[in-house]
């Protein structure tokens, strides 16, 4: 035991640290952007700007603002908003119709619209939170329309249809009030700066790596513990919340809304600005604004088909550079980027730092709603089915199945192609609901809990085809182990209050530990997908592993692997065994089954045939015959 | 009750457009996992050309195949143009990003969306035109109490008539069969000698040839043409591909005209100014309780 | 004899995963011969690279001395390839008889003339139960019907060369046995040459005349038929023995 472990970290020490490549230093950047913010702030100031100038700074704003709000969607979460208009429809007639009915002031009614704006979206996306991209487009155009075709209709008389609400007023703060295009430009600017400091915190916290996750891999975000379907919803209310507010300083500037302000090709034209920018990319959608607004100011000869070389760079831009204009660059920033406080300068250091992790079972459940501990478990056990079967149609997958797994063991559950061992996993981490029979988990029946919750519970898998998160880098990718028993959500991460940042700080340690653990430490800053096969088998179980389960599912581990990181895979297990962890896995490569088993059971056909160690398994006539064929005379 | 007829019979024509144009989409999807947004721009493209080639052509169209073959040429022209559009829109927009994924292939073709739309415009203006009522004949058929011009019947006619012939291309010939099994499974189809290639020009040509001549009919039917007028007929006609089950292709039919039914009923009964609103909830409605459409998938067994 | 089939070191990798590592083997004219193995052994690979569904990176696949990759895939039905996939395929909102008829759809196109229902009939006598559900959608007959059709399918393009993927995958005994039975009878009765992949080992080496069996993209034994069927290597390539000190080994 002590021989392997030496052995591998003998091994890990032998490979190359890998140093972040960065295009510049970080001096250089950061002078560049307080040009740029100088710049911006002077800007109406310089000689030659004029009136007509710092209203399409303005009109910049009100672009950028917008496109900063669909990016969460669209950009951080990879969901396909083409009505994101009528968000901002709904705080600008927020602001205009109370303005009216019930007098009050403008500024009163900046939170109000956003607040109405966000309930909005809550009610209308979640309904169809869970479609599939390309259908939920289509949702989302249809929510556009309706809402734009509803406020033209007039109802009750709100809206004053087609003709639009006039005599909006300007903001009033009391000491100052905003009228002057240079006061509105500035305004605009203002909130835009507050904004992006809001956003660049929540980017870099686990809110926004959660969204990253869900963009990436849908399937594999959930089997990490993240409740996919909340955090699209709040994408969704935070984008249509910014949209609302971006709708009440319209609405205030303008002091005139009608419904054709918010139609169908202003929604294309912000998906425009994101996707020239960058998917998530808060810079991006800055320059995608400054290109959709000025483009057309220069070339003024052409601005009536200015949607006609939009839709040529969209083609264009898919076909060349899907990645955008200014796209968010993960892998040269270092640990830096993380955006988490007081880390070493030097990234090895962290190594040293970090606590060792608890073992395995201690780990204080986070505060999903979890199942009481009711059910009596025979002694030494941390799993069992009972009784499972699933049909998919007339097809019977998995047929009665009891299955127990010992724990601190290995179980290994073996059987011939499309025997159902995937789908009695998938069963297992609550991907499929069984017709019959009962998961029993430390003595709580997870039967019906959702995949993320029985993450947060204490199981981990990984998957028979590898499902990283490919565009993000691998300590991030390790990052999303810890998030399930994280706390802290959305607005400590917003204004990153001591009690976030000494969380996130607690999640790169476990990372880190996890990520060195498998021999990867070296790796941390490349882009998962750059990994080599074998690679990314090592990182997968790592991010299981850094969920700090009792129990470790790994749906063959060893497919694809050659035959020395075989041995060192099962070198590997045998350390995590010693850690504590109880282990099942699925495994076609015999020598590793019967090499590392404690236990061996065996399905055919949906059902349980065998089970029992290892040796007694290999002699099993009905082993012998689920593989080979029956005897022939 | 004669209301009731004039406005089953205005549904079932305005439904026979959404219907042709819905074959389009259900086509290009069950093969290519694709929803075609540019699809409604190469309707509005289709009627068009329609209406270049009356205009260009008039005094001589008419004057060589009366009024009747006047609309023949326009609708052949149409269905040619359009089908040619749709295979260079593939050459261009899609086959590049295929690989790609899922989301890259939206962006272009929704991309591609603008261009046309935004193409027309710069061709022919953004004002809307109109077919000239000397293009299009003036007899009407009294039945009872209702009048309905011939023209609408011929229409409707050539609508259906279009409809069968797919109906049994698809799903009566071999052919029809293999552009099915292309659609389910392609390494097979290839196994089987069915070139996956050609089954992709096939769909890209027949199902926007299909629009456009669905957008020559609007023309003549309605007169007035513009160039934006395509995102809200596809956004329709994709309604009803949805309601009939997406890659369903007798779905599509009977979705369109159900929808267009609908529309008329809701129109003459209920509301005109609310009516879109009617149908975009029922694309919610639908996506959200039976995403495989009101007739559901086919074969519901998955082995 | 000539060869109908050689494939000559083989070498397929899915991105950065070796899943041939250089098979090389041969098939003659009107002989039958298995290549076995566990799961994820290369079988399907080996199978899809011959009828250009995967591309190689390196080895070469000749069809009667003509290397392969002159003809396109689709082409290959035209060669004489009759290619039934792994888990049947069939197409599940087709009718059984659509079916078959995609299986002449390269050979000739849109006519289904007077042999193809020659053909028809005697596929039909080989299942009967095709027969009584030729109007039926594939996807709702059962496992083994599906195989049937699989099967009919393949063979309604009266090919030379068969190449079978696991036809007794999820099988019941008994519908594998009548499986098996046919696959004997086209061998024996239309002199078909056939490649056969199968896990079932001891089902296969009753049928076939050679064998070759692969371990992790690699042949780890080949040899006639009938001397596998007794060997312990064989099951130790299957189980893994090499690794546990069984004392029975």
């Amino acid at each position: 035991m002590a021989d392997l472990t030496s052995k591998l970290t003998q091994r890990i020490s032998q490979t190359q640290d890998q140093s972040p490549r960065r295009k510049f230093p970080r001096a250089i950047g950061l002078i560049l952007l307080v040009l740029a913010v100088a710049l911006l702030g002077a800007f109406p100031l310089l000689p030659f700007v004029n009136n007509y100038l710092i209203d399409v700074g303005f009109i910049v704003g009100i672009y950028a603002l917008l496109g900063l709000s669909l990016n969460i969607v669209l950009g951080e979460v990879g969901l396909f908003d083409l009505g994101h208009m009528a968000f901002c429809a709904i705080g600008a007639y927020t602001t205009g119709v109370l303005f009216h009915q019930l007098q009050l002031p403008i500024v009163i009614l900046l939170p109000i619209s956003a607040i109405v704006a966000g309930g909005f979206a809550y009610l209308v996306t979640s309904p169809v939170i869970h479609l599939r991209g390309d259908y939920l487009c289509i949702v989302t155009i249809g929510i556009g329309e309706i809402v734009r075709l509803v406020l033209q209709n007039n109802p009750g008389g709100l809206t004053n249809g087609p003709n639009g609400i006039g005599n909006i007023g300007n903001p009033d703060f009391g000491l100052f009030s905003i009228q002057s295009p240079t006061q509105f430009y500035y305004y605009i600017w203002i909130v835009i700066g507050l904004v992006i400091i809001g956003l660049i915190n929540l980017q870099k916290s686990r809110v926004g790596r959660a969204w990253n996750y869900i963009r990436e891999d849908e399937i594999a975000a959930k089997a990490n513990g993240i409740d996919v379907r909340a955090f699209k919803l709040l994408a969704f209310v935070l984008g249509a919340a910014i949209a609302g507010i971006a709708g009440n300083i319209y609405a205030s500037k303008y002091m005139f809304i009608e419904p054709n302000n918010f139609s169908f090709m202003e929604s294309a034209l912000l998906f425009c600005i994101v996707l020239l920018g960058g998917l998530g990319s808060i810079p991006g959608s800055l320059l995608g604004a400054a290109v959709i607004v000025i483009f057309p100011e220069i070339f003024r000869q052409f601005a009536t088909y200015r949607l006609l070389f939009f839709g040529a760079a969209l083609i264009a831009m898919m076909v060349f550079r899907p990645g955008g204009l200014w796209p968010r660059r993960r892998e040269g920033l270092g640990f830096a980027g993380l955006g988490i406080r007081k880390l070493p300068r030097d990234e090895n250091a962290l190594l040293a730092e970090a606590p060792v992790p608890p073992r395995p079972g201690t780990v204080p459940l986070r505060t999903y709603r979890l199942p009481p501990v009711t059910v009596a478990m025979s002694e030494g056990l941390t799993l069992e089915t009972k009784a499972i079967t699933l049909r998919f149609g007339g097809l019977v997958a998995v047929s009665s199945f009891d299955m127990s797994v010992a724990t601190g063991k290995i179980t290994s559950l073996i059987g011939p192609n499309g025997a159902g061992k995937t789908t009695l996993f998938n069963v297992i981490t609550g991907i499929y609901r069984p017709n019959k029979g009962k998961v029993i988990f430390q003595g709580r029946d997870i039967t019906k809990l959702k995949p993320h919750t029985i993450i947060g519970a204490g199981i981990a898998r990984t998957f028979q085809n590898i499902r990283l998160f490919p565009s993000l880098t691998c300590i991030e990718n390790v990052m999303s182990g810890p998030h399930c028993h994280a706390r802290e959500g959305t607005w400590p991460a917003v204004f990153r209050t001591p009690a976030q940042a000494r969380e996130e700080r607690k999640i790169v340690d476990l990372a880190s530990y996890r990520l060195n653990q498998v021999g990867l430490w070296a790796f941390r800053n490349e882009l998962a997908k750059n990994l080599p096969y074998g690679k990314q088998r090592l990182l997968e179980l790592a991010r299981a592993l850094a969920t700090s389960p009792s129990l470790l599912i790994l749906d063959e581990p060893s497919s694809g692997l050659n035959d020395k990181e075989s041995e060192d895979l099962m070198a590997m297990l045998q350390v995590f065994l010693g850690e504590g962890f109880t282990m099942l896995l699925i495994e076609h490569d015999m020598n590793v089954v019967m090499g590392i088993s404690d236990w061996v059971t065996v399905m055919d056909m949906g059902s349980k045939i065998a089970e029992g160690p290892p040796q007694e398994i290999y002699n099993n006539p009905l082993v012998i015959e689920a593989y080979l064929g029956k005897e022939e005379d | 009750m004669d209301t009731l007829i004039q406005q089953l019979i205005n549904g079932l024509t305005i439904g026979s457009f959404y219907a042709l144009v819905a074959l389009g989409y259900s086509m290009v999807y069950g093969v290519m996992k694709l929803i075609n947004f540019a699809h409604g721009d190469l309707f509005t493209l289709g009627s068009y050309i329609g209406y270049t080639v009356l205009v260009v052509g008039a005094s001589w169209v008419t004057a060589t195949f009366g009024i009747w073959g006047g609309m023949a040429v326009a609708l052949v022209a149409a269905m040619i143009g359009i089908g040619v559009a749709g295979l260079v829109m593939e050459r261009i927009a899609y086959r590049p990003v295929y690989k790609a994924g899922r989301l890259p292939l939206v962006v272009s073709a929704l991309g591609m969306s603008f261009v046309i739309s935004q193409g027309i415009m710069a061709i022919w203006g953004p004002n809307p035109q109109a077919y000239l009522s000397g293009w299009t004949p003036k007899d009407f058929l009294q039945f009872g109490n209702i009048r309905v011009p011939v023209l609408q019947i011929a229409i409707l006619v050539l609508a259906l008539a279009l409809m069968a012939l797919i109906y049994w291309l698809v799903e009566r010939t071999t052919f029809g069969a293999a552009i099915r099994a292309a659609a389910q499974d392609r390494d097979t189809a290839t196994l089987m000698g069915i070139n996956f290639n050609l089954i992709i020009i096939f769909v890209f040509a027949l199902g926007p040839a299909l629009g456009g001549m669905a957008g020559v009919m609007q023309g003549l039917k309605y007169t007035r043409i513009s160039f934006n007028m395509g995102w809200l007929y596809g956004l329709k006609a994709f309604t009803a591909t949805i309601l009939g089950g997406i890659g369903n292709i007798p779905g599509a039919m009977i979705g369109g005209l159900l929808l267009g039914v609908l529309e008329a009923l809701f129109e003459g009964y209920v509301s005109g100014a609310w009516k879109d609103v009617f149908i975009f909830l029922i694309l919610i409605l639908v996506l959200i309780w039976r995403p495989t459409g009101l007739f559901g998938e086919k074969s519901a067994e998955k082995v | 004899m000539a060869a109908v089939l050689q494939v000559e070191t083989l070498c397929v990798s899915y991105g950065a995963v070796e899943a041939l590592k250089g098979i090389s083997l041969e098939l003659d004219e009107g002989d039958i011969v298995a290549v076995l193995g566990s799961n994820g052994a290369g079988k399907t690979t080996l199978l899809k690279s011959i009828s250009r569904l995967l591309v190689p990176r390196s080895g070469s696949i000749r069809l009667r001395g003509t290397d392969i990759n002159k003809f396109a895939p689709y082409q290959l039905i035209q060669q004489g390839i009759a290619h039934v996939p792994e888990g049947r395929k069939v197409f599940a909102t087709l009718t059984v008889e659509e079916n078959l008829r995609m299986g002449i759809f390269g050979v000739r196109t849109m006519a289904p003339g007077k042999e193809y229902k020659k053909t028809r009939e005697w596929i039909f006598r080989l299942f009967p139960r095709l027969l009584e559900r030729r109007k039926q959608l594939a996807g709702t007959l059962s496992g083994g019907e599906q195989q049937m059709l699989a099967i009919g399918r393949g063979l309604i393009s009266k090919p030379s060369l068969m190449l079978l993927d696991e036809p007794s995958l999820g099988l019941a005994p008994v519908i594998m046995q009548e499986i098996f039975r046919v696959i004997r009878q086209i061998h024996q009765e239309e002199k078909v040459s056939i490649l056969l992949v199968e896990q079932n080992a001891r089902k296969a080496l009753a049928v076939v005349r050679y064998g070759y069996i692969l371990e992790t993209g690699k042949i780890a034994i080949q040899g006639e038929a009938c001397d596998l069927r007794n060997d312990e290597r064989v099951k130790a390539a299957y189980l893994g023995g090499a690794k546990i000190n069984n004392p029975a080994c």
